[in-house]
């Protein structure tokens, strides 16, 4: 009897972890946001979903639980679209929108992809993201697109192969630091609220401010952020751990990978406030920091640290049920290793003749109890667009951010949710 | 603005919660009323029995992930042990396992033999609750050894129609129920 092939696939080992641990409370979703010059039309948007699918194939997927991990198989079903109706980032239950492992929402002039972070990582998940906002552009404005003028990657250009597995090096050494993190502190949102708030940062000003201090924007933005936590929330609590940041780093710029699944290792910035009490103090200490922890050994070594937890034969073993006891167990104390967590896709390059038709692009990561506040940051054109996503019940470190940058000089447009709303009212 | 104003709850999670707690109420008024009226008889036993089974039955079915032959299998699970404990509430009389187990088991194959026929196609999906399927359809043998079953012949023909269906499938998808074990227990 002549039967279909049912495709499936092994999850990366990076992305392996996130269904183990994931939950209503640490839902591992991030958002990626598109705010278009025009009303969405949701019918265009159900085609560019389904064109871009059939392209990226790797994302037509469902998860499906084995004895030992969780794999993908292919999902022959279609993504449902809907108006956006809840807040940002929240958990995504495979067994919801046709089993998909993304949710593609839309709102006024805006498009969201909230995606599990098994699935894709910040880049791969903006490839994605882009083949849909390019599709949907060209099928509303189908006379200033005629042809496909599109000269990117073309999808056979990318891997589906797991990166950790070939490039993890067995011998070396972890470089995890065995110091807890101080954890911001303040009362908790309740009934599952996330706020959002975005400011839109000049990003042509800011970049003159950071080559004054002869820093990259990253740092320069990281130094803020602790800058933020340490005057709003830190000082006034006397603790003596060290405010760590985490910042994801995309591994495909360090190897030659082109995979689509999950490639990123992280650094974090430990940085004990004993001597650092201004905010020049912080940013050369943030410099000094990056430069010693960005550089291929020291990811390779976080990177085969992490790799070589999921790759060991006793644990790879353990039926997927006792997995998911120990690895939630065990997660609540490892959280409390970051304090915040702030990654930076950069630039999302989109072609000319599209860019007017965007206004611009947000990220966000969704927040957790012990990790109340992340930020993420983008760049489209002139907008660096930086997001706090937060569980906590007050806005002191977004405003000291804001503030801040504001008394440089730099102009800062502010959009939220609406959750913690006081801020939005300065704009 | 770029989110909109009124958030939604989520109302069909509150709205099972709140089924949930009248189900436990109506169970808890149940039992007040058989002790207060018919102590001897424990019938509100048997119908909180029964809404134990059309919960799972509700759970399931509200899981969309699930497919018809993930459902074959609970309800043959399901309504096996409301069988077994109806039985067992009425006098141990034995007609769950001399009858409705083996009855059951005989439906749930056939149910299985004609899905793998009708969509061949989707055989795949219906590998790992036919296995399942199978293996509780072995549970008669154990009846019989136990010495817990009168009527042995119904539930021969049972294990015999288990092992006919099963060697069929074997026969039409040996390669598909190979990969489906592959896929969920690959390292």
């Amino acid at each position: 009897m002549n039967r279909k092939h049912l495709e499936w696939r092994k999850i990366d080992n990076s992305g392996k972890i996130f269904p183990i641990s994931t939950g209503k409370k640490y839902s591992t979703v991030f958002r990626l946001s598109a705010i278009l010059t025009k009303n969405i039309s949701k019918r265009n948007l159900e085609k560019a979903v389904n064109i871009a699918l059939q392209k990226y194939k790797s994302f037509k997927v469902r998860m499906k639980m084995g004895f030992f991990w969780y794999y993908f198989e292919h999902n022959s079903k279609e993504p449902i679209i809907r108006k956006e109706k809840t807040y940002p980032c929240k958990y995504i239950n495979p067994r919801t929108n046709n089993n998909y492992l993304f949710k593609v929402t839309y709102f006024k002039n805006k498009i969201n992809l909230d995606i599990f972070h098994s699935l894709a990582d910040g880049n791969s998940a903006s490839i994605f993201f882009k083949e849909i906002i390019y599709t949907y552009l060209e099928l509303v404005h189908s006379k200033d697109f005629p042809e496909d003028i599109r000269v990117t990657k073309k999808v056979e250009d990318y891997t589906m192969e797991d990166s950790y597995a070939i490039n993890y090096d067995k011998k070396a050494k972890s470089n995890n630091s065995s110091q807890k993190a101080y954890i911001i502190r303040g009362k908790k949102i309740g009934l599952g609220a996330i706020s959002a708030i975005h400011q839109i940062i000049n990003f042509e000003q800011l970049q003159k401010v950071c080559k004054k201090h002869n820093a990259t924007v990253t740092q320069y933005l990281s130094a803020l952020l602790i800058y933020s936590i340490y005057t709003q929330n830190y000082i006034n609590n006397k603790d003596e751990k060290p405010i760590k940041l985490c910042i994801p780093v995309d591994l495909r710029k360090f190897y030659q990978s082109k995979t689509l699944s999950n490639f990123f290792s992280y650094i974090t910035l430990e940085a004990y406030m004993k001597d650092l009490k201004s905010f020049d103090d912080i940013l050369a200490f943030v410099k000094k920091d990056f430069k010693k922890r960005l550089t291929r050994e020291e990811l390779n070594k976080t990177m085969s640290g992490n790799a070589k937890i999921l790759l060991n034969p006793i644990i790879r073993v353990i039926p997927l049920f006792l997995k998911k006891l120990i690895v939630r167990i065990s997660y609540t104390q490892i959280r409390k290793y970051t304090t915040m967590t702030y990654s930076n896709i950069g630039r999302v390059g989109i072609i000319g003749d599209y860019q007017k038709y965007i206004d611009y692009f947000a990220m966000l990561i969704a927040p957790e109890p012990v990790e109340k506040i992340k930020c993420s940051s983008c760049t489209l054109g002139n907008n660096l667009v930086f997001t706090f996503t937060s569980i906590l019940n007050d806005n002191k470190i977004e405003k000291a951010f804001y503030q801040f940058l504001i008394n440089q000089g730099i102009e800062v447009k502010v959009e939220s949710n609406g959750v913690l709303d006081d801020i939005s009212k300065k704009n | 603005m770029i989110y909109p104003k009124k958030i939604s709850a989520k109302k069909t999670e509150k709205l099972l919660k709140y089924l949930i707690l009248l189900s436990v109420a109506i169970a808890i008024l149940l039992v007040i009323i058989n002790k207060l009226t018919t102590p001897k008889i424990h019938w509100a036993a048997i119908c909180n029995a029964g809404i134990i089974y059309a919960w799972i039955t509700v759970m399931y079915s509200i899981n969309k992930n699930i497919n018809i032959a993930g459902h074959v299998m609970i309800q043959t699970i399901a309504l096996s042990l409301l069988a077994l404990y109806v039985d067992y509430a009425l006098g141990n009389k034995g007609w769950a396992l001399n009858i409705a187990i083996p009855i059951a088991i005989i439906i749930a194959n056939t149910t299985m033999f004609f899905l793998t026929i009708v969509s061949s196609r989707r055989y795949i999906r219906y590998a790992i609750y036919q296995l399942i399927i199978l293996i509780f359809s072995i549970l008669p043998i154990i009846f019989i050894y136990e010495g817990m079953v009168k009527n042995i012949m119904l539930s021969y023909t049972a294990i015999g129609i288990s092992f006919a269906n099963f060697i069929i499938t074997m026969l039409l998808s040996a390669n598909d129920v190979k990969d489906e074990i592959v896929r969920k227990f690959h390292l």
